[in-house]
């Protein structure tokens, strides 16, 4: 049972790049941290640096609210799961869940029972004499889970632990993960680049860049709240569409010229980006109330059963404009649609990508396209 | 690569069959010359099969000192195989250690180091051999197993093949067990050292040959035929008798001091193979 506190942690590798900028992280206990962010943002550092591989620049770690920057990696009491697996080639799966115990002296016949009570829990029981090469990949997988599982640690740290596996064994393992942590109530951080495993798997999802943390919330807080313009594009797949807005008096001004009166905003002025998602595009037709305003080319379709993603040019603007429409829609290529959405689905940005509030009941009113 | 082509196979079995015989040819003449006496090696033409004296040589060579060496063949083989593993042992202990530092351990002018080591191995034993044996003598090491072995240990060659190998091992399983707790001992014993078994193994032969099959170090230090090591007493063997060599003596001393190293290298041989199998991925 443990707490995990980051105070303004920085990171200085001896090469002078500087990975983490001030990381502030508080995990409460038993809770699921998931790490997300595009390669290269620190987010290996930042656990390398929790779990004491790596040591800490400057900031206060704090297990249990006890400052643990000094301490050698066995002596924090953190579990890692690494990326790929690093079970030791040369001892039975047994001797690797041993070796941890092993070394703390633990008595011979308490390690036989927590390793077989490890073995049966995550379903290993057969495997114990084999080595690691004789084990498939979701198999190893699973020892290294249970390495780190029978040392019943403070805190369990992963490392994109499933990104070596074929898609339906991480969707498999990846619900098996969060059974586990469920079940015993570890606290954990979790790193990955995978936004659909980091959504499914967090309590709270942090998601970072360039060493910053851009934003930390649960993951449908994050979904709908984007603090930021990165967090927006990062997170959702396909990604949200962003239009360049242009001000004009008391309203802003679409790529194809259409203008959006912004009622409540306080600074029409700051407006500079306008997010809007792919599924909160929909058919003018079926939102009456709603003027349309988007006139669409559809240039390129994706079925992909349940949805059809459309890629559609709009007049001003050089993306494509991502519309999530439904399975059954009869798009063709080359057809236009009238696109309308609400403005309560709508993401302001400002110049520097920061989130812009606009009132959830403002309604979009629009002009003429002039 | 596997043809099938019956022609090709016959004549590729062939020509290996061919090779393997020249190279058993010498062996063979010296197994079947140390079979035959002084007089017979010496009255006719060298024979290809065996003589009437038999093991009677072997007995006679390892009963009791003979060709002027003052000592028997058992102790030479003795002296032999200590030294040999003297410096196999050693070598291997020292250069995994070396190797050990400069691979795992962050420390001042650790490249420095490496270069240092890394250096000695351009100069040959032949150049240092004058200042060494000046050290030796000084240290009282003449006519010592300590004096054949110690001066020798050290291994450039053995400590660049360990720092390949070390560094061919995943850093994370260096972070894995750190976090399992394993100090610096623990790993390089639980760890690393298994996980070089087949290189350590290979190492081992290379080195006890070389250990085996030293003769210029030995010549010097060693005047006690308590200390003559086997490859030494052979050349002497050829030398020391005035008039006739004693060929029956020689080439079944021969005979002998191949055996030692054939064994290591057939008892070697397994763990090459198994660790082949073992460690593989
Ligand atoms: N040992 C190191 N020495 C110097 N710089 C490093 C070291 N390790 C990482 N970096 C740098 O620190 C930054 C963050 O790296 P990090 O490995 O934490 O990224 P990441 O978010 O885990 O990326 P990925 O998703 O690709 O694993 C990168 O710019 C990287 O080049
Ligand atoms: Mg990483």
């Amino acid at each position: 049972m443990a707490t995990l506190r980051l105070n303004g942690i920085r990171k200085r590798y001896p090469n002078g790049i500087t990975a983490l900028h001030g990381i502030d992280l508080s995990v409460a206990d038993g809770e699921l941290i998931v790490v997300v962010g595009p390669s290269g943002c620190g987010k290996s550092t930042l656990l390398r640096t929790v779990a004491g591989l790596e040591s800490i620049s400057d900031g206060e770690l704090m297990i249990n609210e006890q400052r643990v920057n000094a301490l050698e990696p066995a002596e924090r009491d953190i579990a890692m799961v690494f990326q790929n697996y690093a079970l030791y080639p040369h001892m039975s799966v047994f001797e690797n869940m041993a070796y941890a115990l092993k070394n703390r002296g633990t008595p011979k016949d308490e390690i036989r029972r927590r390793v077989t009570d490890t073995a049966r829990l995550l379903d290993l029981a057969e495997l114990l004499d084999r080595r690691p090469r004789q084990l498939s990949g979701g198999q190893r997988q699973r020892v290294a889970m249970g390495r780190a599982i029978v040392r019943e640690p403070q805190v369990f740290l992963f490392d994109e632990p499933l990104s070596n596996l074929d898609a339906k064994l991480r969707v498999q393992m990846r619900l098996e993960i969060r059974r586990l942590q469920k079940r015993l109530g570890i606290t954990s951080v979790y790193v990955t680049h995978d936004q659909v495993e980091a959504m499914t798997l967090a309590d709270r999802l942090v998601v970072m860049n360039g060493g910053h943390v851009e934003q930390c919330g649960t993951p449908m807080m994050l979904y709908a709240q984007p603090a930021t313009r990165f967090v927006a594009s990062f997170l959702g797949s396909p990604a949200m569409n962003f239009l360049p807005l242009a001000a004009h008096r008391d309203a802003v001004v679409l790529p194809n010229g259409a203008q959006v009166a912004l009622p409540d905003m306080l600074s029409a002025g700051r407006a500079a980006t306008l997010g809007i998602r792919p599924e909160h595009l929909v058919e003018a037709a079926s939102q009456p109330e709603a003027a349309a305003v988007l006139d669409v080319t559809v240039e390129m379709l994706e079925p992909l059963g349940a949805d059809t993603l459309a890629y559609t040019r709009l007049p001003g603007l050089d993306e494509w404009l991502v519309v999530r429409l439904d399975g059954a829609h009869a798009a063709r290529e080359g057809q236009r649609l009238s696109l309308a959405f609400a403005m309560a689905n709508c993401h302001v940005f400002d110049a520097q990508g920061m989130r812009v509030p606009v009132s959830n009941e403002a309604s979009v009113s629009l002009r003429e396209a002039q | 690569m596997h043809y099938r082509r019956p022609g090709l196979d016959r004549l590729s079995h062939a020509l290996l069959a061919l090779c393997c015989l020249l190279f058993l040819l010498p062996v063979w003449l010296a197994f079947t010359a140390s079979t035959h006496t002084l007089d017979a090696l010496y009255s006719q033409t060298a024979s290809l099969w065996f003589g009437e004296a038999g093991w009677g040589n072997y007995r006679h060579l390892l009963s009791g000192s003979f060709g002027g060496l003052g000592t028997d063949v058992l102790t030479l083989l003795i002296n032999s195989t200590i030294m040999a593993l003297g410096i196999a042992i050693g070598k291997i202990a020292i250069s995994v250690l070396a190797a050990y530092a400069i691979v795992f351990f962050r420390f001042p002018f650790r490249r420095l180091c490496f270069w240092l080591i890394f250096i000695t191995l351009m100069l040959p034993v032949e150049v240092r051999i004058l200042p060494t044996f000046e050290v030796v003598a000084d240290l009282g090491l003449l006519d010592s197993y300590a004096g054949l072995i110690l001066p020798l240990i050290a291994s450039a060659t053995a400590t660049f093949l360990m720092r390949q190998f070390f560094l061919t091992v995943p850093p994370e399983l260096v972070e894995a067990a750190r976090i399992d707790g394993a100090g610096p001992w623990r790993f390089l014993r639980d760890i690393l050292l298994p996980l070089s078994k087949t290189n350590l193994a290979a190492l081992f032969v290379i080195m006890f040959l070389y250990g085996w099959n030293q003769y210029l170090w030995p010549l010097l230090i060693t005047n006690d035929a308590d200390y003559l090591t086997i490859v030494v007493s052979l050349k002497r063997l050829l030398t020391s008798a005035d008039g006739l060599v004693p060929w029956q003596n020689v080439t079944a001393t021969a005979i002998l001091a191949m055996l030692p190293p054939v064994a290591v290298i057939l008892l070697m041989q397994r763990y090459f193979v198994k660790g082949l199998v073992d460690s593989e991925k």
